[in-house]
């Protein structure tokens, strides 16, 4: 029997994953009290601050059982968004266990369920966690019974668990031992390592975390990843610790980082398999996919000089982020920048925000929007995933938009406000379904496009911030979309298009004149701004000319002032941008995206 | 040196908008006073007090809380460090504070040009402006004042409060020119943040009028003062051909000036004048009264691409405008041609005036100064 025990834990944002997967670091003596700093397998300085994991994690404890026996655990820590539903499949795929943790005073969430049927699906053996019991308002009662309902477990099989004060810590770590099987250790097959993960290290190239599932891989033999057949040296191969432990072999069972002079991480992809060259595997673990972005936007300089380093930035984020792709855009207001794609939008608020604080590149994004198959006149099938290269109306046969299934569970009091939300959204209701505690899964299929916008803060905030969501893709579906512009003084404004249902055109489109009027600051002249569908113009506004603008006094103390406003007037012109004679403050550009602040008040 | 600012920091209370420095503490009047001299006399024998000197302007506070006693105490000392030819002398003075032999006493020791802080004669805008007098007290003032035969004179008028109609103002306007002043400063009302005005604004019980009804007002002062008589000279400054304020025009042409007491600027150019020094006295009566020359704070040097952006910030809120010999001669700066388009874009709108040898904005152009200065600056 092997004494080996690799499991993840599952668990919702906010949950407590982290600080109880601290709590083991530091119960297993893998971590001293002096190094114990919060939340330490979120390293990301983002991660630490918004509490989620957005990249997988690993590492290795050993753990002394009170028998006295020896054991080694592989913690894979999860990402807990639904922006990374695969990372998380292929973390699960490398473990034989998993712990559920739900926080006893919120119970289940949708992702968490969602996640949860992956690792049954993947025969995980489930450890369900109610944590959070040191707090006055939890309720392992009945939120104990929500598991039960979902697993099929014995109540007795729940351990009850505080993160914070370690309490029931030690009975998890027994459990361990006890209900996750051992890995099946099968060494003389050929090797077979799965990249759950990768990260990009400047000195060392791109360093695979791996779980070996079949054969061994030793220091210095020549292996190639098997979706794309690149060949490397296994130059370094060793556990994950706190630091990188180098070792000579891994074996079927372990978890461990692989080093072969990757200069690129593109080579290294989550979810592919590593087998030696000699002696290769005939076939690789089954359910790789190759990262499909779903969300696009602009990112461009707000400075035009800094667009190298815009793109070198990008460069280096793509190094530790593979499942970001992008490629050079120009913008007829925005001059050159890159259109990028997301995995979902949280994927994109956390890229713009390491451009922000990472490379310090101020930035000017667009709405983001999904990608659309159009079929043409021609009968060709095109993709766009930029509203400025809509084709001309009379040249599309058919748009084809994505939709995706999103399941939202809820308390039973808000279903009226879901299903009025996923109504407006173009929303085709699938079923609801009652769980324990009054609880309700409602399902709906729903364009991916109206589920970008702000979808996921209007559910939150119709239910009190109850309500979770998860989501996948279905399928492209033909909508009776259209490509809504605006023009500011008589001339587009390519960075302010979007793809629009026809329905929801005229509203949009009024909306977001107004949205500018208020967001475009007086100029010398009249700005006439318009909404237009093709050449007809269905909404418009204005932002009058300046009247007054002259500061009253200007005498011996008030020039200085006079003079540091100047300087200060100078740096946010810079921040404008120039269309045609009109300019534009970079907020207008998410003008969209923002229009329906009142309606939230 | 060419101008000498002194600043008189006392007032019997707080006007709404206003955030210069002053304390109501009137028992140390004269040890202020004291404290003065011995600024002035600190600068005795310096090389910045070998330029002739030719206005010197009593600002505040409320200078007019002062005796006449005091102010000639002031002037002799001043008279003792720097060699005056003082063209102008201002004092400025709150219509509460004035009596017929107080302005005797202030023509007697020199004073040639009073400046009356009215604001309004309208009692309700009195009352909002926190100001110490009354309509009575405005109207006896310019009364007193018109007896009093200064050389000149000038009257401040603020404009655009909350509330204000424009029959309110035309009416104050109305008043103000049956006094037929030879200048008028009249100010759109600022919200200041620093003020009681600016925390009332801040919670939402003042809301200050709309930029467009500013606008009316302005262009309504600048019109019925025009018909007066009384041009419009700068932003905010109006005056009868010869009555253009000396030591205040100064400020925004790069003269020298001293600011004495606390608060108050300074600005010199280095003696190569290649560079300038703007600096300021700490706003501190206690600092000042225990070392009245150690006060120097925010020291500023400006280098002559600077100042460029500074003479032109300043001349294009003057009807005169800025010379083009006098930005290459003494900053060495002329306009870039993505400047000069962008004046002649203007001048076809009609905001900038057509001339060959200097930049000045016309009447419409002054409105939104700001602007234009700003984009002008900006598009080099």
């Amino acid at each position: 029997m092997s004494n080996i025990r690799n499991f993840c834990i599952i668990a919702h944002i906010d949950h407590g994953k982290s600080t109880l997967a601290d709590r083991l670091l530091q119960m297993t003596g893998t971590i001293s009290e002096r190094e114990m700093q919060e939340q330490v397998l979120d390293d990301m300085d983002l991660e630490r601050e918004r509490g989620i994991t957005i990249k997988s994690h690993a590492i290795k404890l050993d753990y002394k059982h009170p028998n006295g026996d020896e054991y080694v655990f592989n913690l894979i820590d999860t990402p807990g968004h639904v922006d990374f539903a695969y990372e998380v499949s292929r973390a699960l795929k490398a473990c034989e266990g998993a712990i559920l943790v739900v926080d006893a005073t919120q119970g289940i969430e949708a992702q968490t369920i969602s996640n949860l049927y992956q690792a049954i699906e993947q025969d995980l053996e489930i450890i369900p966690v109610l944590n959070k019991i040191d707090l006055p308002s939890s309720d392992p009662e009945n939120v104990g019974q929500q598991i039960i309902d979902l697993i099929g477990c014995e109540r007795e099989d729940i351990l009850i668990v505080s993160g914070k004060t370690g309490e029931g810590v030690p009975e998890l770590l027994e459990a361990i031992v006890e209900r996750v099987p051992s890995p099946k250790q099968i060494t003389d097959a050929p090797l077979k390592a799965l990249i759950f993960d990768s990260v990009f290290n400047t000195y060392r190239g791109s360093v695979a975390y791996v779980r070996v599932m079949e054969g061994v891989l030793k220091k210095g033999d020549l292996f190639k990843f098997m979706a794309n057949k690149e060949q490397y040296n296994a130059e370094e191969i060793g556990y994950l610790r706190m630091d990188y432990q180098p070792t000579k072999e891994l074996k079927a069972g372990d978890v461990g980082y692989v080093i072969g002079s990757v200069k690129s991480l593109s080579h290294v992809r989550v979810g592919d398999t590593i087998t030696t060259v000699k002696n290769a595997a005939d076939k690789a673990i089954p359910g790789y996919q190759e990262a499909k972005p779903m969300v696009f936007s602009g990112i461009f300089p707000t400075n035009a000089e800094e667009f190298e380093d815009l793109r070198t930035a990008l460069e280096k984020l793509q190094l530790n982020d593979a499942s970001l792709s992008y490629e050079p855009e120009t913008s007829k207001a925005l001059g050159f920048g890159f259109r990028a794609g997301f995995l979902g939008l949280l994927h994109m608020e956390i890229v713009q925000e390491r451009l922000d604080r990472e490379f310090n590149i101020d930035i000017i994004t667009t709405v983001p929007n999904v990608q659309y198959e159009v079929k043409l006149e021609s009968g060709e099938t095109i993709e766009v995933d930029n509203p400025s290269q809509m084709p001309e109306v009379g040249d599309i046969d058919a748009i084809y938009e994505p939709y995706i299934k999103a399941s939202m569970i809820t308390p039973a009091e808000f279903i009226g406000p879901i299903m009025k939300l996923c109504q407006e959204r173009r929303g085709v209701y699938v079923n609801q379904h009652f769980m324990q505690n009054n609880r309700v899964e409602i399902t709906y299929e729903l364009p991916m496009a109206e589920v970008v916008f702000d979808f996921y803060d209007k559910l939150k905030s119709g239910t009190r911030g109850y309500a979770s969501l998860d989501y996948e893709f279905i399928e492209f579906r033909k909508g009776d979309l259209v490509r809504l512009d605006i023009l500011l003084n008589a001339e587009p404004v390519d960075a302010l298009s979007s793809i629009t249902h026809r329905d929801k055109a005229y509203y949009q489109g009024r909306k977001v004149c107004a949205k500018l009027k208020e967001l475009i600051p007086r100029q010398q002249f009249e700005v006439a701004v318009q909404a237009a569908i093709g050449s007809r113009i269905i909404a418009r506004d204005s932002v009058r000319a300046l009247r007054k603008d002259v500061t009253a006094k200007c005498y011996g103390g008030d020039i200085s002032r006079k003079r540091k406003l100047l300087e200060k007037q100078k740096e946010g012109k810079k921040r404008m941008k120039q269309v045609g004679s009109v300019e534009i403050p970079q907020e207008a550009f998410l003008a969209v995206l923002s229009m329906d602040d009142e309606d939230r008040k | 040196m060419s101008g000498i600012y002194i600043h008189i920091p006392f007032c019997k209370q707080a006007c709404s908008y206003c955030d210069f420095y002053f304390v109501t503490r009137h028992h140390q009047k004269q040890a202020f006073v004291d404290a003065l001299v011995e600024e002035i006399r600190s600068y005795k024998n310096l090389e910045i007090s070998s330029e002739s000197v030719s206005s010197v302007y009593f600002g505040g506070g409320t200078p007019s809380l002062l005796s006449a006693q005091q102010f000639e105490q002031i002037l002799n000392a001043l008279e003792d460090v720097f060699p005056l030819q003082l063209k102008e002398l201002t004092i400025e003075m709150n219509p509460d504070d004035v009596r017929p032999d107080y302005l005797n006493e202030l023509k007697s020791i020199g004073v040639n040009r009073a400046s009356m802080g009215v604001q309004s004669f309208d009692e309700n805008l009195l009352a909002f402006m926190h100001r110490a007098h009354n309509r009575s007290e405005a109207l006896r003032s310019l009364e007193y004042l018109s007896a009093a035969g200064f050389d000149t004179f000038t009257v401040d008028l603020i404009y655009g409060n909350p509330g204000q109609s424009l029959e309110v103002l035309n009416q104050d306007i109305d008043t103000l020119l049956s006094f037929e002043p030879p200048h008028v400063s009249a100010y759109s009302l600022t919200v200041e943040p620093q003020t009681r005005l600016g925390k009332q604004v801040d919670l939402g019980r003042i809301i200050p009028p709309e930029d467009d009804q500013v606008a009316i007002h302005f262009e309504t002062v600048v019109n019925r003062l025009g018909k007066a008589g009384i041009q419009q000279y700068e932003v905010s400054n109006y005056a009868k051909p010869g009555h253009e304020a000396v030591h205040n025009s100064a400020y925004w042409s790069h003269v020298n000036y001293l600011g004495l007491g606390p608060a108050a600027h300074s600005f010199l150019w280095d003696a190569d004048r290649n560079q300038a020094q703007r600096w300021s006295n700490k706003p501190s009566l206690k600092d000042y009264l225990e070392s009245p020359s150690h006060q120097k704070i925010e020291v500023e040097i400006l280098t002559l691409p600077a100042l460029a952006e500074e003479r032109l910030m300043l001349g294009l809120r003057t009807k005169q405008g800025v010379g083009f010999a006098e930005l290459e001669n003494r900053y060495h700066f002329s306009l870039s041609d993505k400047q000069k388009l962008y004046l002649k874009e203007k001048q076809n709108l009609g905001l900038v005036e057509p001339q060959n040898d200097r930049i000045s904005l016309t009447t419409d152009g002054l409105k939104i100064a700001d602007s234009i200065i700003l984009d002008l600056i900006t598009s080099a």
